[in-house]
């Protein structure tokens, strides 16, 4: 499974659109808040470039818990805000029948009575602790993932663990990109030096890079 | 989680190497197989598991006594530490070669010479045993033990043998196992079995490996993404936000054009779906036409650092806004 190109796109648009949009009280900011400003930028971009999943809506929901965020996230996300807040469908309860349910417990609890006579262990009730732990943990992790079932749960963390990996290949980049700028900047190195250097670094986009900077007349300042 | 269609292969995978139940109902394919891979011995390893098992084990050899189910005991008191003695006279130890050309020979599952001594099963038995015996008994060589990936059909089909009585279900369940070739199998729990005990402990164990190996996935990302993030913030104080992506977005075409500063349309993180060629730039920087080529990120920028986005934001403000509707 792979994020599309797409939604990187868009997530970079949008993070960088995050980082310009809280970047004006940068130079005040110590190391931590500026931490958390650019990961809430992240996480916005993240969810708005995905479109309106249940986790996404649960990431938002939690980020706009806070105050301060809030207006940033409207910020950002303009008229997505509003949709993406609101309860979605998957909240409704399903309309059940009392009788049908109770019918349905009776014979569930008949046929766990007439099978767990003639075992004296009760290994299958340890192996199911197992994973409701496991399930409890993972609803934690997945940000909306409280009010989701076994299966919508999977299904939401698959989706989740692709959007991630995608985050992090995406501030992976940025950073080296950065780093490299910055070095450049501090060492005042020749262009060829420069592009060695952006070459080592990020494999094979720099050489794409290289090959089209060559073909360009030289850049003056 | 009621049907264990979703789980079919986790489970089925996971779980199968925990047990070690030899199946020897497609000997010709496992001698096919076992003709080019290795014959390991299967790992003792799957603590919790074997743990349940072994636990029940010997009710299950109790169980299993009855003749037509004493395969399954014999391998399950084989990977377990408690060493039973077996009824039919198999060692405790992982059987080698020759071991299993015996057991080939005497299973009283799948052997069809037994089956009118058992009596446990009566009439649908044994033409339901005599079919895997004509696949069985013909070559009787060794054959791997785990085949871990056929395992919890031919599991499924023994302990139908060992506790349930219907024959209707056993000769689907025959049918089943002999109809599927797959490389995997999908762990299907049918009528009855859905809540058996060790089919169900197997499942759930390998439900919990498959969700710890999520959550432990997740909880690396997450904790990746907070600390790149603190890298970012450690690397911004000499990189101007704002300014870089005012200028970022401006795509500098009007920019180059005044001037005469060749931008090049960088792709270092490959997000453009376009590889334009370097002769092809000047075009690139007219984004409103090729939405792919959003993001020019300018070789000056890497080049020069700081210096530039002072000007940059000066120049690409109001372009900036004329970028973002076309963009958007």
């Amino acid at each position: 499974m792979q994020a599309t190109k797409s939604f990187e796109r868009a997530f970079l648009k949008h993070l960088l659109r995050g980082f310009r949009l809280s970047a004006v009280s940068y130079k005040s900011m110590s190391l931590q808040e500026r931490k958390s400003a650019i990961k809430l930028s992240a996480d916005v971009a993240m969810a708005s470039a995905r479109g309106s999943r249940k986790w996404t809506r649960g990431l938002i929901t939690k980020l706009s818990k806070e105050d301060d965020h809030r207006s940033f996230l409207r910020l950002i996300l303009g008229t997505e805000y509003e949709r993406l807040t609101k309860p979605c469908h998957g909240s409704w309860k399903i309309p059940r029948s009392k009788k049908i349910v109770r019918r349905s417990l009776r014979v569930c609890s008949r046929r766990k009575n007439n099978l767990r006579a003639p075992h004296g262990v009760k290994s299958s009730v340890l192996a199911r602790t197992l994973v409701e732990k496991r399930t409890h943990a993972l609803k934690r992790l997945v940000p909306g993932g409280e009010s989701l079932d076994g299966y919508s749960l999977l299904d939401e963390a698959l989706d989740y663990v692709i959007s991630l990996r995608a985050q992090v290949d995406l501030m992976q980049k940025l950073l080296t990109t950065f780093e490299a700028s910055k070095l450049s900047a501090l060492s005042k190195c020749t262009l060829p030096e420069r592009k060695a250097s952006f070459v080592g670094e990020a494999g094979i986009h720099q050489q794409k890079l290289t090959e089209k900077a060559q073909l360009r007349p030289k850049l003056t300042l | 989680m009621g049907s264990a269609g979703s789980y079919g292969v986790g489970t089925g995978n996971s779980g199968a190497y925990m047990t070690e139940i030899a199946e020897p109902v497609r000997f010709e394919d496992e001698i096919r197989s076992l003709i080019q891979a290795r014959f390991d011995a299967p790992p003792v390893s799957g603590g919790s598991f074997t743990a349940l098992l072994g636990l029940s084990a010997n009710q299950a050899v109790g169980l299993l006594h009855e003749p037509g189910a004493g395969e399954v005991s014999a391998s399950a008191a084989a990977s377990s530490p408690t060493g039973l003695g077996h009824p039919l006279g198999w060692s405790p130890t992982f059987p080698s070669n020759a071991g299993l050309a015996e057991r080939a020979g005497s299973f009283p599952v799948f052997a069809a010479v037994d089956s009118p001594a058992s009596s446990s099963d009566g009439g649908p038995s044994p033409p339901l045993k005599a079919e895997p015996s004509d696949s069985d008994s013909s070559p009787p060589l060794p054959v791997p033990i785990d085949k871990p990936r056929r395992r919890p059909a031919k599991r499924k089909d023994c302990e139908k043998q060992k506790a349930k009585g219907p024959a209707k279900k056993m000769k689907t369940a025959e049918e089943h196992t002999e109809g599927d070739q797959l490389p995997y199998v999908h762990v299907r729990a049918r009528r009855g079995q859905a809540t058996d005990s060790h089919s169900l402990a197997e499942r759930i164990t390998g439900t919990a490996l498959v969700l710890d190996e999520i959550i432990n996935h997740v909880q690396s990302l997450q904790r990746q993404v907070e600390f790149l993030s603190m890298r970012l913030a450690a690397v911004n104080p000499t990189i101007d936000f704002g300014g870089l992506d005012s200028f970022l977005m401006a795509e500098c075409g009007p920019l180059a054009a005044s001037n005469g500063r060749g931008e090049v349309a960088l792709d270092p993180v490959s997000w453009s779906s376009d590889p334009a060629p370097g002769t092809g730039l000047r075009t690139d920087l007219r984004p409103s036409q090729q939405s792919s080529t959003a993001w020019v990120y300018p070789y000056a920028l890497i080049n020069h650092g700081t210096s530039l986005f002072g000007y940059g934001a000066a120049n690409s403000v109001p372009l900036n806004s004329n970028q973002s509707k076309t963009d958007l």
